[in-house]
């Protein structure tokens, strides 16, 4: 294999949705084939090879593949088609704590885990006291796992298998484990892995982080190979892929048109199509039809990010620049708007309408709402609400939006969409860290 | 098969540390724990020899032997299998996740049982030290007979896991199929005590050359039966090679047949 860490060829995978379904639908001999529509290639046609050393990225939105490639390289999943080459031991960094028996205690997971990557007792011996001051866990250690909170849980998992010293690590958005100080330190872990020589595949919707960090990446579109070159050219692909309406937070795809029909025009973005779909309304797009039980394997149930008794709809929520157009991606200080378009079933009393920024990774940076700020202008029961940003002080990068009503108490929820959409602001960050940029000065001074 | 094997042995210490886990969780909780494996079947026997010897007046010298030695072998095929049965649905939490060849659980299972089985027939060597009974040569031959229990059962056990991931009610089939084949079998009565039409009931059921080959050299103190040997011997070889082809052309599919 010489000097490849992993090699993939013309590698596919499909699925049978139908055994997804629960009783009633299996025991069928496996002598019989099942072929049409409820099959799903959630792979196909991969061949790529990352190289000894590599930090290597895989992006894409939301039932793309990635973890489904994920998982044929852990070897859970075996190709339907294709082959796929593993030259060394891979660790995968994915559902920690995977391999862990609640009943024992930590010291047990830590050999069991071991074991798993076919670590020599000794060496787990050798390693064992490393392990537990790495997690933080001296004096827990011999306590059974399910006493454990998540947290020390997921510190243990974490820490034994960096310690095992695989040759490829296979990382999933798992820098969300433990709290920042830990963080910090599995993060530097990871890094002088690469450095000596490991191999590193991070798996992210956190566009930014792959184009940071490595070298290389592959962009992965409905299952296939968008993209494979340099991570920074990679990111910027996929970005572009997302301007086409292929968005980023939605857990179903936008329909799938017949190869080769031309993207649709932002008048008829995917912001659009989710939000009707999710109402089954009928509405100005006239899209295709949206079977999400088909389409997607990992969304065969109504959408978990909206809520509501319906008696005040949204309809719709769209970005807004400041010459009146609809947009997907912003720049900082810009002006921006959300337009939330609205249907009431009560009277002529204004609901509480509200809104929530969140960055990727969920955290909240802001959620206003009506009620303490009233809205200006005259209410129409069937209208457009806007929440108007004279200047965007959001730092480049994707942001997930969220649109609400409720009722005067904010106890009953007329229509929430939690999350549902996605914005970018564009450009670098040049010296400035964070999401958020606050408006303010420098300045020497007179103690 | 040479890799398989090869394999197999790198994930030694992981197939070790699945044995020792299910034994050492078993009494972790109780107060007998790890006694009931002995009393159980104790129990079981105690209370059939009472019915067949006492009430039913079974005329069989030295029935608690013949009882306890028959049912030492019916439980390594029986409790074996129906046990391991769940053994891949009952993982399915590393098989989604890690990647083991799955062979290690069914394998696991059965060694771990066999543990128990181990122990029972110590058990019942204590019976026999108890009634006086004279240690033979044929107790030798109980090496390659109890081999062949391993065998036959581990097999079984890998036919009846493939089948339990697509088809939940095979543990049920597997239970009322073993609750008919216990009195086929010659565990409470000897093969000539019965009716000469339901003897052959006995030669068509496999388990009944098992059970005699197992019982000759703890009961009646010699060797084995040729014949009885010989078909136990080629049922295992078959049973044993059909599990393994079953298991391995469906272990890839497993995953997808798990919640």
């Amino acid at each position: 294999m010489n000097g490849d860490a992993v090699r993939i060829a013309g590698l596919g995978v499909r699925f049978f949705l139908q055994y997804e379904k629960g009783p009633g639908r299996d025991g069928a001999p496996s002598l019989v084939r099942r072929r049409g529509r409820r099959e799903l290639w959630a792979l196909r046609g991969l061949d790529l090879a990352i190289g000894k050393g590599e930090i290597f990225g895989v992006i894409g939105a939301n039932g793309a593949g990635k973890s489904t490639l994920l998982k044929v390289l852990a070897g859970i999943f075996p190709p339907t088609e294709g082959a796929i080459a593993v030259d060394g031991k891979l660790a995968p960094f994915i559902e920690l704590g995977a391999a862990f028996n609640p009943e024992l205690t930590g010291a047990e997971n830590v050999f069991l885990t071991g074991s798993i990557y076919r670590v020599p007792r000794r060496e787990i011996k050798a390693n064992f006291n490393r392990i537990v001051e790495f997690a933080e866990l001296r004096n827990f250690i011999d306590t059974p796992v399910k006493n454990y909170s998540s947290g020390m849980f997921v510190r243990l998992a974490f820490s034994s298998i960096l310690f095992f010293r695989p040759d490829i690590l296979l990382v999933d958005e798992v820098f969300s484990v433990g709290d920042e100080a830990f963080q910090q330190k599995s993060f530097e872990k990871v890094v002088a892995f690469k450095a000596s020589g490991a191999t590193v595949i991070i798996v992210s919707h956190d566009s930014g982080l792959v184009g940071r960090i490595c070298d290389r990446a592959l962009v992965l579109d409905q299952g296939k190979m968008s993209f494979l070159g340099p991570a920074g050219e990679a990111v910027e692909h996929y970005h572009g892929l997302l301007m086409e309406g292929k968005g980023l937070a939605t857990g179903e795809r936008p329909g799938r048109l017949t190869d080769g029909a031309p993207s649709t025009p932002l008048s008829q973005s995917h912001i659009t199509r989710r939000a009707e779909s999710g109402g089954g309304d009928v509405g100005a797009s006239s899209g295709p039809v949206l079977s999400t039980a088909v389409e997607s394997a990992a969304d065969i149930t109504a959408d978990p990010r909206r809520w509501g008794n319906k008696l005040v709809r949204i309809t719709s929520v769209k970005f807004f620049g400041p010459d009146g157009k609809e947009r997907f991606e912003f720049r900082t200080g810009e002006p921006f708007e959300a337009r939330i378009a609205y249907d009431s079933k009560l009277g002529p009393e204004p609901p509480v309408f509200g809104v929530a920024f969140n960055t990727i990774y969920r955290l909240l940076i802001h959620g206003p709402n009506t009620l303490a700020a009233p809205a200006m202008g005259e209410y129409k029961p069937s209208g457009t609400v806007r929440f108007i940003v004279p200047r965007l002080p959001l730092l480049p990068g994707d942001y997930l939006f969220s649109a609400s009503s409720y009722d005067k108490t904010l106890q009953t929820a007329y229509d929430h969409h939690e999350q549902m959409y996605h914005f970018r602001v564009a450009g670098r960050n040049e010296g400035e860290f964070g999401c958020v940029r606050i408006d303010a000065r420098w300045e020497f001074g007179a103690p | 098969m040479g890799t398989r094997i090869r394999e197999l042995f790198a994930f030694r210490d992981f197939l070790r540390n699945m044995i020792v886990t299910e034994l050492k969780l078993r009494y972790r909780d109780s107060v007998l724990g790890f006694l009931w494996t002995v009393l159980n079947p104790l129990f079981f026997l105690l209370i059939l020899a009472a019915v067949f010897s006492k009430i039913l007046r079974v005329q069989v010298p030295n029935y608690t032997i013949f009882l306890l030695s028959g049912l030492t072998s019916w439980l390594m095929i029986q409790q074996t299998v129906v046990i391991a049965t769940a053994s891949i649905v009952g993982n399915q939490g590393f098989i989604k996740k890690i990647y083991v060849p799955k062979i290690v659980f069914p394998l696991a299972s059965v060694l771990a049982r066999y543990v128990d089985h181990l122990l029972l027939t110590l058990v019942l060597f204590g019976f026999m030290a108890a009634n006086r009974m004279p240690a033979t040569w044929g107790l030798l031959a109980l090496v390659p007979v109890i081999l062949m229990h391993f065998f036959f059962s581990f097999g079984l056990a890998l036919i009846a896991a493939v089948l339990y991931v697509r088809i939940k009610d095979i543990q049920h089939i597997l239970g009322i199929l073993f609750q008919a084949l216990f009195y086929a079998t010659p565990i409470l009565y000897a093969a000539d005590q019965l009716p000469a039409g339901f003897r052959v009931i006995f030669r068509f059921n496999p388990l009944t050359y098992f059970v005699v080959c197992f019982r000759a050299p703890v009961y009646a103190g010699s060797f084995p039966p040729l014949k009885d040997f010989l078909i136990a011997l080629g049922l295992t070889a078959v049973v044993f090679t059909v599990g393994l082809i079953v298991f391995y052309r469906h272990e890839r599919e497993f995953v997808f047949h798990l919640t």
